[in-house]
């Protein structure tokens, strides 16, 4: 417990101290600044303000994101050989990965917290619905959860960051657009599994249109813990190798 | 404080450490001796609780570094053959997140102490990688030794540094010797023959010999042996100091030879002969080659 927060306080020091990370929070915002921007317009005379305007954005933003925000955590330290040192610290091998993959978590918490700031604005000028919104936040969070957790375990396989951040992104493309070949088999059974499968399909039928369901939140706690699980393997067997 | 017994580690099918034993107790420098290769950083990652053994008993601090790991890791200062640091985190940033990594006691005090006792304490709040290869070579010391460990194992930490960081680094390692146990790795002889008092010299995973530094040497050859360089046809100076009774052995060096034989007779009998055949005499010295001959004599 006190080695995963020792761990867990540094790397949000990276990010908190990090130009990049101030660049990368600086684009966010921006994005979903113009967004919500263009939204409000909108709402002027042709339909209401939409409530799950930001997270629906950000499950696509974060296909890119999430392999940015997280290639650096385990890759970067095989790089420089400090997970020698970590793995010879009197601290077990999923603290450390479990530390890494909650700061890039918090870290986007920071980062989802500042958009309330246009939910604010929303709620001042209008009637959103806001348990819809709040929902949509809920399962944005979730979602990312699930993103960086898939980024912290690519980043366990390689010492490259650049090839880190190329896997999550193709397997989160994968998971996100999955069921696009269900399409080419034209079967509607078989396309409602994938999209079922699909990072998308846990969001988008749900959290984006207002309605919780359990199942999408096991989903998304079921891919952390499964990609945490493999990732404390991969760390563990570098002293195999 | 470090006990190996019939240690083995496997690649795959490749045997890098082949059934070695060694120990190290208190007070004691050890160097862990051999070319590149040999085996060293694998023993030492073992040793530090990295990697497990593939068979064998290693006892670091008392404790098994499989059974009881945790207890060993937190005994044991470890400064890996390129010494890992972080680039963004401050000089004493660094140190306190290993102090408290390995839950030091006052951990700000004891870094405090560290960063003093190398002379860090003025650019603690300097970025990491600000610093030269000699700072660099001294913060990692102070990070093995932050949470006051029992043992310290360096892994060649003279390498890639310039001279007078050497001199530095094994004045350090010298200092410290009297409440630690101390592993040693290097390919470099003299440096061992120098620092520490025991010496274990491994080639191919295989103990090829071991001993204080000064049984090593006597082993193979015991009295004196000069460097001479005398002017004059090779051959012809060959078969004088051959023919000489003191000289026991004679090997061709640089442009001289090397002899070897009783104290102080040698260097007699090398100038009455110099003196009798009216020779030039270019050059005479001593040299220390105890260690150097076991070492290539063993590894080739
Ligand atoms: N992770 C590894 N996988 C396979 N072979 C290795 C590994 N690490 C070291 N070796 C091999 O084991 C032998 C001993 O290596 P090492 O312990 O690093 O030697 P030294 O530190 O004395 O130079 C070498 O032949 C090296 O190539
Ligand atoms: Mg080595």
């Amino acid at each position: 417990m006190q080695a995963t927060w020792l761990v867990f306080r540094r790397e949000i020091g990276q990010y908190l101290g990090s130009p990049l990370a101030y660049v990368m929070g600086a684009a966010f915002l921006l994005l979903t600044g113009i967004t919500f921007n263009n939204d409000l317009t909108l709402s002027i005379g042709y339909k209401p303000l939409a409530p799950a305007l930001i997270p629906t954005l950000l499950a696509s933003i974060l296909i890119l994101f999430a392999p940015l925000l997280t290639m650096r955590l385990l890759a970067e330290e095989q790089r420089e050989g400090t997970l020698e040192l970590l793995l010879t610290a009197p601290i077990s091998d999923s603290s450390i990965v479990v530390g890494k993959f909650l700061s890039a978590w918090a870290y986007f918490t920071i980062l989802l917290a500042l958009t309330l700031v246009y939910q604010v604005i929303a709620v001042s000028i209008s009637f959103p619905d806001i348990s819809h919104m709040l929902g949509s936040y809920l399962g944005i969070w979730l979602y990312a959860g699930a993103a960086l957790a898939i980024g912290t375990l690519f980043s366990s396989t390689t010492e490259n960051q650049i090839l880190a951040a190329f896997l999550s992104l193709v397997t989160l493309i994968v998971l996100y657009f999955g069921d696009a070949i269900s399409q080419i088999v034209s079967n509607t059974q078989l396309a409602d599994i994938l999209f079922n499968l699909t990072l998308r399909g846990h969001f988008m039928a749900s959290f984006a249109i207002g309605v919780l369901r359990a199942e999408d939140i096991v989903y998304y706690a079921g891919i952390i813990v499964i990609a945490i699980f493999i990732a404390i393997q991969i760390v563990s067997s570098r002293r195999w190798r | 404080m470090i006990e190996v017994k019939n240690l083995v580690k496997k690649y795959g099918n490749f045997t890098a450490v082949d059934n070695i034993s060694f120990d190290a107790h208190p007070g004691e420098i050890v160097g862990l001796l051999g070319p590149n290769g040999a085996g060293k950083t694998t023993t030492m990652r073992i040793l530090t609780g990295y990697m497990p053994v593939t068979s064998g008993e290693v006892k670091v601090a008392g404790y098994d570094v499989i059974e009881d790991s945790m207890e060993v890791r937190q005994r044991v200062g470890y400064m890996p053959e390129q010494v890992p640091l972080y680039p963004d985190m401050t000089v004493e940033a660094f140190v306190l997140y290993w102090a408290r990594l390995r839950q030091t006691e006052k951990p700000k005090q004891r870094t405090q102490d560290v960063l003093e006792q190398f002379g860090l304490l003025d650019r603690r709040k300097k970025l990491v990688r600000s610093l030269s290869k000699g700072l660099r070579q001294r913060l990692g010391l102070a990070q093995a030794l932050v949470h006051s460990p029992s043992v310290i194992i360096l892994d060649e930490p003279t390498i890639g540094i310039d001279p007078k960081q050497v001199v530095e680094v094994r004045e350090v390692v010298r200092s410290l010797r009297e409440n630690h146990t101390i592993l040693f790795s290097s390919h470099i002889l003299s440096e061992v023959e120098q620092i520490c008092d025991r010496v274990v010299i491994i080639n191919n995973g295989k103990i090829v010999a071991e001993g204080t530094t000064d049984i090593l040497g006597e082993q193979t050859h015991s009295g004196l042996a000069l460097y001479v360089h005398i002017d004059g046809e090779k051959a012809h100076i060959e078969q004088l100091l051959h023919d000489l009774p003191a000289v026991t052995d004679i090997q061709l060096h640089e442009s001289g030879f090397i002899i070897r034989g009783h104290d102080e007779e040698l260097r007699h009998a090398v100038m009455q002969v110099v003196a009798d055949h009216r020779l030039e005499l270019l050059e005479m010295r001593p040299v220390d080659r105890r260690l150097e001959d076991i070492f290539i004599k063993l590894v080739n």
